[in-house]
């Protein structure tokens, strides 16, 4: 069943989103869903208030939602199953600690995007995670496994004290990517300079990067065909840490 | 000798029998098809029948690089035991051996849904010795083990399937040249999706009987009975009159559906290629629970 917001109006503070999961939402009503509050800085807000809400179909758990969401923050954070798509921007901490579904972003994201909350051991645990346009600083920070995806570029300190998992800016990682990696991936379709702590391995094709290129394009990211068919750098790293992270460049030269 | 006519092709009224086992099918990509072909080539080697190979394999078909997991040409074969468990460690040692040791190949679980599985990736990442790695894509594992060329690719486990082995025809004529011919179009008109034909070319020509007329050790010997040289020494001897040579051809499908309609094939290719004679070798229908009359068949597909 597909559950609809539209944005109605801006809020006039950051709103905190995430309650608006699948998971939580199902079996509710339209109505139902109307009067759920939200916090809106230091207050409340109803839904309804928000958006206007609507239900259609009856296939799949899927939330979708529509407008310019910038002061959203923490949509689809802890989410672990079903869809949330979002035609818009999106505030900070999108998908964090998420742990499985997937999160569609028709639009940019914030900062933190997919990441560990503050302390805490593990940021997302599973899930997949598209972004169409950019996303911002820290994107995967503290990541252990899942995918997250972003058509663009992503702000500096992307892959922080990463565990595991695949962060890939087909637009390009930001600088000061993978600090304190241990096994995670950090994939750039754009040149990049890696931090001292990794090392140049070499340049191969990676069958698993192929696999998830194609993922992420079913999802709905436009992946050029030079990605698939190209060589890539394999930057191993951080190596004041395990070392067993990687840095992925496309060689932009040979591929395309 | 009892049974139907297909034009000038003399079909006998008997049945082939066959038994139930257990599947698994491998996608094994490569840069090209001919690696790709190269590493289905080694892993169905010698996998011609579970006495002697503990396993029966053999490639089912090409899938075209817009239909593989990874864009790359692709061959699809199928390997079949008797249980689970088997195929299990056949898998592991053959895409262990003639698979991974193959320049560019991956390694994919080519069936779908749900059902049992038995490891492969899980595995074979040993081999890796602590640097494999491992990443979940679209719900399924896939784990890299670094190898001198870069990466080799596999899937975390494998589906296993029921299918249905030991389908069968026996192909006759006057001469050995026209018994080949037409066992050879039949083999090709049963080959497809769900159909693997273990032996080599799809055709055995020592077609073998349970136990042995001399040993109470050997599992199987010559099947005496079909033999042409021994036709005038044997009592028993089911070698039609004006026939020289006999090929059997041997199914193993995904199903009874599968390999009774990959029969029906081989039967009407067989006949339109000069068979004098078709006939199936069965056990007296005691020991397999599939039994494919050849009066079933007489339809064309």
């Amino acid at each position: 069943m597909t559950l609809r917001l539209k944005l109605r109006t801006e809020p006039p503070a950051s709103i905190l989103a995430a309650p608006l999961v699948p998971a939580r939402l199902r079996g509710l009503s339209a109505h139902a869903v109307a009067k759920l509050q939200l916090r809106c800085g230091g207050e409340e807000v109803a839904v309804g208030e928000l958006f206007e809400v609507s239900r259609s179909g009856a296939d799949e758990e899927q939330l979708v939602l529509v407008g310019d969401l910038w002061r959203f923050d923490w949509i689809g954070a802890r989410m672990a199953s079903g869809e949330i798509v979002v035609h818009g921007n999106v505030g900070s901490w999108a998908g964090a600690e998420m742990a499985g579904g997937v999160l569609r972003i028709f639009g940019d994201a914030g900062p933190r995007l997919g990441a560990a909350y503050p302390g805490a051991r593990a940021g997302m645990t599973g899930g997949e995670i598209i972004v169409a346009g950019d996303a911002g600083e820290e994107t995967g920070a503290g990541m252990r496994r899942g995918l997250v995806a972003v058509g663009g570029s992503t702000g500096s300190g992307s892959g922080l004290r990463m565990l595991a998992g695949t962060v890939i800016a087909l637009g390009g990682i930001g600088a000061e990517a993978g600090v304190g990696n241990k096994r995670g991936s950090l994939v750039s379709g754009r040149p990049l300079a890696p931090l001292p702590v990794y090392a140049f391995a070499t340049r191969f094709h990676p069958p698993a990067l192929t696999l998830q290129l194609r993922r992420v394009r079913e999802l709905g990211l436009t992946v050029d065909d030079a990605l698939l068919r190209g060589t890539w750098s394999r930057w191993s790293g951080d190596g004041t840490e395990l070392g067993r992270g990687e840095i992925l460049v496309f060689d932009e030269e040979e591929g395309r | 000798m009892s049974g139907y006519a297909l034009g000038a092709t003399q079909v006998a009224d008997t049945f082939a029998e066959a038994f139930p086992m257990r599947f698994a099918r491998l996608v094994i990509t490569a840069a090209t098809d001919a690696w790709a072909l190269e590493a289905a080539r080694s892993m169905t080697g010698f996998a011609t029948s579970v006495i002697g190979c503990k396993c029966e394999a053999s490639i089912e078909r090409s899938v075209a690089p817009d239909q593989t997991p990874d864009g790359r040409p692709g061959i699809a074969v199928l390997l079949f035991a008797m249980d689970r468990e088997s195929v299990g460690k056949r898998v592991l040692e053959r895409v262990g051996q003639s698979v991974m040791t193959c320049p560019t190949t991956a390694c994919f679980d080519g069936l779908d849904g749900e059902g049992k599985t038995v490891p492969l990736g899980a595995s074979l990442r040993y081999f890796g010795d602590g640097f494999q790695a491992s990443k979940v894509i679209a719900g399924e594992r896939f784990w890299r083990i670094p190898v001198m060329e870069g990466e080799f690719l596999v899937c975390e486990a494998v589906r296993v399937g029921r299918g249905v082995g030991g389908g069968n025809l026996v192909i006759g004529a006057g001469d050995e040249d026209a018994a080949l011919l037409a066992a050879q179009a039949g083999a090709d008109a049963m080959r497809g999706e769900g159909i693997a034909l273990p032996f080599p070319g799809g055709i055995v020509r020592s077609g073998s009987k349970v136990g042995a007329l001399t040993s109470k050790s050997l599992p199987a010997s010559t099947n005496h009975q079909m033999a042409p040289t021994l036709r005038a020494q044997v009592s028993d001897t089911l070698v039609p009159e004006g026939v020289a040579a006999l090929f059997e051809i041997v199914i193993d499908g995904v199903s009874e559906e599968a390999v009774r309609e990959a029969m029906r094939r081989g039967l009407h290719a067989a006949a339109a290629a000069g068979a004098t004679h078709v006939t199936a070798a069965n056990f007296g229908g005691k020991l397999g629970e599939f039994h494919f009359p050849l009066t079933e068949l007489r339809d064309p597909p």
